[in-house]
């Protein structure tokens, strides 16, 4: 950006107006902040993917151990039912937010009375960190002094203890995932629909089409983007879920519970097998990357599709 | 006529509905906190039948919540404050010049690679590494680690909202004599005040509800952060619930506030300023 200065009278000795234009050059402007990402996450990442092929006794790196820990894990049975486990948390809990979502949006999309209100009351529950929503929730689920058991009980359907029992506990631990993160999906798909063009809808309406014809033929498809940046960001950050598991049931009962990385931080910092614990790590990671790849391969064949 | 009728009725009844659910269990959470040991144990009730303020003196006096409260406000006001210089330079960079090899574009993805990594793919390396450099359960190793990661977020936001001031306003002071760096802090950041306090709040949010990182690499009440605190008092043998709801109603309420603040701009900052 030479010609900036150029209009700037000369000030001072050279030296000065050397530095001034070493201040605005946007490569300096940039060191910082590529500095401190490099250390806090470049460098950790393949730190991290290193120590996945490194041997670690008690807790001490003792070298290279080529693929042994990806050969343990592999081996490793609870580390499948993690995986599995997982990915059902994953797909059961983003597919009802986003139905959630979705349903609660077109139904306050049009009423923007009572939007503001409504907005801030259903958006609290994915402000607050999600320790603390597994404290709420370990208050509603707890079988002595909770709210479920009761509400259960009047309802004629007995005392689920739902973190106690595995089938329950899971259920009971997406079913709050959902109750955190439904919002987000909400407010995104609101502010989705609030910028739609309004043309093509209306034209369709005078021409006499029904509300789910409207939906399904011309709604949708416009909101498309919007959903998509929404539910892959929902998926991104449902595969990391810790907190909250950590809070509610630790993994348990027996393995009910039990994600890719409670298990791995158990691995890494209960049994200090760091190298293990980055292999399952990597692993995930791997898997989700191919994953997403698949994904957009596939919505691109499916765009040009309807395109064409 | 009628079927409309219906319509309306049951879109009121839905999200009362969904009101009701979102909202309940923080009333909960918040009763139980004011009860006495023997009324939260006596059935349920939706309101506290003899009030006390017992559990938060506890949580304060057994609990070592202020040390958490202020070992939170510390990191999070300084990492963040450093997240904001770090991340605004370079935004403007990215959002002023056209660098080379097209890496403003290449940048960007960087920043969003590194906001959605998840926590426990670094947490490990991280803590292995503060080890060797004594930084474990420090403030000031938690301070580097979110003032970093916490850049690329601010990279991102600022960069969106940089783009949407004029390039002439800038450019004007410039031709008046301010160097380029005079412009941006007299000129242009001003201009972006709104944009950078909504990008401080989410970036306070964030770093604020963060636990696994702080779980992991910070152990004692002079290190741990209010989510490692509230997480402490579960690991009990004996749940205590008092102090429990009340640790999570004070854990809540400053994010809540926050959050009710900057709703405006929620949107923006949930999808990195894709949808606006």
């Amino acid at each position: 950006m030479g010609t900036s200065s150029v209009a700037v009278p000369a000030r001072g000795r050279r030296g000065s107006e050397l530095w001034a234009r070493l201040l605005a050059s946007p490569w300096l402007l940039l060191a910082p902040a590529a500095i401190a990402l490099a250390a806090v996450a470049a460098y950790p990442l393949i730190y991290g993917v290193r120590a996945s092929f490194h041997a670690y006794r008690y807790g001490r790196d003792v070298g290279s151990a080529g693929l042994e820990n990806y050969r343990a894990i592999f081996e490793d049975h609870t580390f499948w039912t993690a995986l599995g486990t997982t990915a059902k948390y994953v797909a059961l809990a983003v597919s009802i937010e986003t139905l959630l979502g979705l349903g609660l949006a077109l139904l306050v999309a049009s009423q923007l009375r009572f939007s503001r209100f409504i907005r801030v009351s259903l958006v609290l529950p994915m402000t607050v960190a999600p320790v603390v929503v597994g404290v709420i929730w370990r208050l509603m689920y707890a079988s002595d002094i909770g709210v479920v058991n009761p509400l259960f009980s009047a309802l004629g359907l007995g005392k689920p203890n739902v973190l106690a029992n595995p089938g329950s506990a899971f259920l009971g631990v997406v079913a709050v995932d959902v109750w955190e993160w439904t919002p987000l999906l909400f407010l995104i798909i609101l502010a989705g629909l609030q910028s739609l063009p309004q043309e093509p809808i209306e034209a369709a309406r005078v021409d006499g089409a029904g509300p789910v014809r409207v939906f399904f033929d011309h709604t949708l498809p416009l909101l498309r983007p919007v959903l998509m940046v929404a539910v892959v960001l929902r998926l991104i950050d449902a595969v990391g879920t810790f907190d909250q598991i950590f809070v509610l049931t630790k993994g348990g009962p027996g393995t009910a519970t039990q994600l890719i990385s409670t298990y791995s931080y158990n691995t890494a910092f209960q049994f200090t097998q760091y190298g293990r614990g980055m292999a399952m790590v990597v692993s995930l990671l791997v898997l989700v990357l191919l994953l997403t790849i698949v994904a957009i391969k596939l919505m691109r064949n499916a765009a040009a599709r309807t395109s064409s | 006529m009628s079927r409309e009728r219906a319509l309306a009725v049951a879109r009121v009844a839905v999200l009362g509905v969904a009101i009701v659910v979102a909202l309940f269990p923080f009333w909960w959470m918040l009763v139980t906190s004011l009860k006495q040991p023997v009324d939260i144990f006596r059935g349920v009730s939706l309101v506290p039948q003899h009030p006390t303020g017992d559990n938060y003196s506890r949580l304060f006096g057994d609990y070592h919540m202020g040390s958490f409260l202020v070992n939170s406000l510390i990191v999070v006001t300084v990492s963040v404050a450093v997240s904001l210089v770090l991340g605004t330079l370079a935004a403007y960079a990215l959002a002023r010049f056209r660098l080379r090899f097209g890496l403003n574009q290449s940048a960007l993805v960087a920043a969003l690679l590194v906001r959605t990594l998840p926590p426990i793919l670094l947490v490990i390396p991280l803590y292995l590494t503060l080890t060797k450099y004594g930084l474990l359960n420090t403030r000031l190793g938690l301070i580097v680690i979110y003032g970093g990661l916490n850049t690329s977020f601010v990279i991102w936001m600022m960069q969106s909202f940089l783009e949407e001031i004029p390039k002439d306003i800038e450019e004007a002071a410039m031709v008046d004599g301010d160097s380029r760096l005079r412009a941006l802090f007299r000129v242009v950041l001003p201009l972006a005040a709104p944009g950078i306090a909504a990008t401080a709040i989410f970036s306070v949010i964030t770093t604020y509800n963060d636990f696994l990182l702080a779980l992991t690499l910070t152990s004692t009440p002079a290190a741990q952060t209010v989510p490692v605190g509230v997480s402490t008092l579960i690991g009990k043998i004996q749940i205590e619930w008092g102090p429990m709801a009340a640790a999570g109603v004070v854990g809540a309420l400053p994010i809540m506030i926050f959050a009710i603040i900057v709703q405006r701009h929620f949107v923006r900052g949930l999808t990195f300023g894709a949808v606006k």
